[in-house]
């Protein structure tokens, strides 16, 4: 046969064919070695490597909590705001940037040419400003110039609940009022994303996706009534204009429930600018001057003068010691606890004690005594007391210590008893060397008109979470004085504003109490000054009351420097808003 | 009559060649269902990846909507609170004349002993 003997002869062309078969097949089995090794053996390595390129870790930055007042109506919310920013070697024009940026910001274009001809990666024109603006910046066209949201603090009440509220700084963290109290639950907790983004960085969606979402900080639901708060701090601006005075706090309290209805003065400040909106702010050089942000109704101590003799006479009846009717024989204007005290009018020292109108010296009655807020037979009811019993009877009432309410850098005002001081006592009876805050005032009138239960005065009823409302834990209620003396002391109260030196607070329609205070305030040499402290702290309605109106007005002018004729009217002014805005069924008779 | 045995056949009578095609039960081989398993599973793992994507694209819009109405929900609610708040609207007020009464009578009615009032409306009678 030819095929078996047939010689075998070279053939170039299956050759050439062999070797680029061969060169194939080397290439693929390269090809697979390859693949072998990138997905097999170097598989985990490559994948964890292309997942740390893809996978991208974010904060979840919490919403923060808002405020509420009692009617459910926004004190603070956190809205989304836009913040400009500028990449500085992306501009071309610097100079042209600023003065087109500038006005739109109503920023100084001076200072903006010189942080966008700087040599920074990254410069912020604006923080948080409104959408809309950000927007017609943008629109521009500017290239350099871009904005990322960013949230931002809203007070829509403005200035009227500042001192409840307080303010966060740019950063959202709380630096005042609420907003630093319970910043921390305010605040919430950050949550965390994992995802995988592709190459324009939005993520991909059927890509591994860890999230731990944020949780929202709670909400506070305040008791502050804000059309309340406003004719508060109308009325009290109104003090501080008509008498002059340099200015007038005014809380006002719920006696059975210890809640804060209002809580406010004049003047006040813009939670957003954080400056102090007062006239004369605007003839200062220094505006660091106008920076008063402290609630003086919390952390402010003055000394209360005359409405303390509430805790004295009530401790006496108390302790058994007086009865209102119980008469004090040779009651003077004057009374001198140490020898030469009263050397002259105008040159008192301590222990020397006047009333603030001369009369002649005669028996009075307990009744009368505090109807006239006669200092000399305030003293001498204190006498009977005792120190011992009256210090007690002070701090029971809540001076001296904080009240606990819910408000930073509370006062606990100062009991001045040092060793050796032979006359705080009787001073202390007449409400000198005592230091308490407005409140801490309210919160011992209130106990009176509380059937002698002192309760914790607050400001947050309760909060919510994501879980639901919770109410506020730490209410503290004390008897005391019993429930009789509460009444006689209600009595008594009400006798000076019928016929006694708290005329000017009597409301329409109702039997209102209260107590006018005037304090002589302190010099730079220590020694008291003709400048006073007017106050006055009062409730209505006498046969059951449900509010104590506490007023603070501070340097009234000379006309001015009584409770009586500073304090007495703003008191009657937010006690008749107060009456009617919850509603309380009138007691009095209509004038 | 005689009786033969019969004879053997011939080998050509054996073997026969029918004439047309002998009929056979239709057969699949194992490739090809394996091959149409692969189709279908591809194609359906296609499909559900794409319904999963789908179900992603209207997921992720719908978390953006919802972001956005919240959003929109907070200016409003921001808004309202602006424009509740007394500090606007007292100076309004007063530009319209509006006044704080000076004197607010309440009307006390005990109830115990008061007779009970019977208000009609005016469409009430007509009807009846």
């Amino acid at each position: 046969m030819t095929t078996t003997n047939a010689r075998i002869r070279f053939q170039p062309a299956k050759v050439r064919i062999a070797i680029i078969g061969l060169l194939v097949v080397l290439a693929w089995v390269a090809m697979g070695y390859r693949l072998v090794q990138i997905q097999v053996f170097d598989a985990p390595v490559l994948a964890e490597e292309g997942l740390s390129q893809r996978l991208v870790s974010r904060d979840l930055a919490p919403q923060r909590g808002k405020i509420f007042d009692r009617n459910g109506d926004l004190l603070a919310m956190t809205v989304e705001a836009q913040s400009l920013f500028a990449v500085p070697n992306q501009i071309e024009e610097p100079l042209w940037v600023a003065q087109q940026i500038g006005g739109l910001l109503e920023a100084d274009s001076e200072r903006l040419f010189e942080r966008l001809s700087s040599t920074r990666d990254f410069v912020y024109l604006k923080r948080q400003v409104d959408g809309v603006l950000a927007e017609d910046i943008l629109g521009l066209g500017i290239r350099g110039v871009y904005a990322h949201p960013e949230p931002t603090r809203i007070y829509p009440a403005g200035e009227v609940a500042s001192h409840v509220a307080g303010f966060v700084n740019i950063d959202g963290v709380g630096q005042e009022g609420l907003e630093l109290v319970y910043d921390e639950e305010l605040t919430g907790v950050p949550g965390r994303a994992e995802f995988e983004r592709g190459l324009d960085g939005t993520p991909i969606l059927q890509g591994i996706s860890d999230i731990v979402p944020a949780v929202p900080g709670v909400d506070l639901n305040t008791t502050i009534d804000i059309p309340l708060q406003y004719q508060a701090q109308q009325a009290c601006m109104e003090a501080v204009q008509r008498t002059r005075a340099d200015n007038c706090w005014v809380v006002v309290l719920g006696v059975e429930t210890g809640e804060i209805l209002a809580m406010t003065g004049a003047p006040v400040f813009d939670p957003v600018s954080r400056q102090t909106l007062d006239p004369k702010c605007d003839r200062l050089e220094d505006p660091t001057e106008c920076k008063m942000f402290s609630n003086f109704i919390v952390r402010g101590m003055y000394e209360p003068g005359s409405t303390q003799k509430l805790i004295t006479v009530a401790a006496a009846i108390e302790e058994a010691e007086v009865a209102i009717g119980t008469t004090i024989a040779q009651v003077g204007d004057v009374l001198e606890l140490r020898d030469d005290a009263c050397r002259s009018a105008e040159d008192d020292l301590y222990g020397c004690y006047r009333d603030f109108k001369e009369h002649e010296t005669r028996d009075m009655t307990v009744a009368e005594i505090f109807t006239r807020s006669s200092n000399v037979g305030t003293i001498m009811i204190a006498d009977r007391l005792g120190q011992k019993r009256l210090v007690e009877y002070i701090e029971k009432f809540g001076l001296g210590r904080k009240t606990g309410v819910d408000y930073t850098v509370e006062s606990p005002g100062v009991l001045n008893f040092a060793a050796g001081c032979e006359t705080c006592w009787a001073s202390a009876a007449i409400g000198y060397s005592v230091a308490a805050s407005p409140l801490q005032m309210a919160a011992a009138y209130a106990a009176i008109g509380n059937d002698g239960n002192w309760i914790t005065p607050h400001i947050v009823s309760s909060k919510t979470d994501v879980d639901g409302d919770t109410e506020v834990a730490g209410i503290e209620t004390r008897q005391v004085v019993s429930s009789g003396t509460a009444l006689l002391m209600r009595e008594l109260l009400a006798s000076v504003v019928e016929r006694g030196t708290g005329v000017n607070a009597a409301v329409d329609g109702y039997r209102v109490g209260g107590k006018t205070g005037t304090a002589n305030k302190l010099g730079s040499d220590g020694r008291y000054t003709d400048d006073t402290r007017a106050s006055f702290v009062g409730m209505a309605p006498i046969s059951d009351p449900k509010i104590v109106v506490a007023v603070v007005v501070d340097s009234p002018h000379f006309d001015y420097r009584t409770g009586g004729a500073a304090a007495a009217p703003v008191f009657a002014d937010v006690m008749e808003q107060a009456l009617h805005r919850l509603g309380v069924t009138p007691d009095g008779e209509e004038r | 009559m005689t009786v033969r045995p019969a004879g053997q056949p011939a080998e050509g009578d054996r073997l026969r060649v029918l004439s047309g095609r002998r009929l056979r039960r239709p057969t699949v081989a194992p490739w090809m269902i394996m091959a149409i398993i692969a189709v279908v599973a591809f194609l359906g793992l296609g499909f559900a990846r794409t319904s999963l994507d789908s179900s992603a694209f209207e997921l992720a819009e719908l978390n953006k909507s919802i972001a956005e109405q919240t959003a929109l929900n907070r200016q409003l609610n921001l808004e309202i609170a602006r424009l509740e708040n007394p500090a606007r609207i007292s100076p309004l007020a007063e530009e319209l004349g509006l006044v704080i009464p000076a004197n607010i009578h309440q009307i006390l009615v005990d109830l115990e002993t008061a007779p009970p009032v019977v208000v009609e409306r005016a469409g009430d009678g007509a009807n009846q």
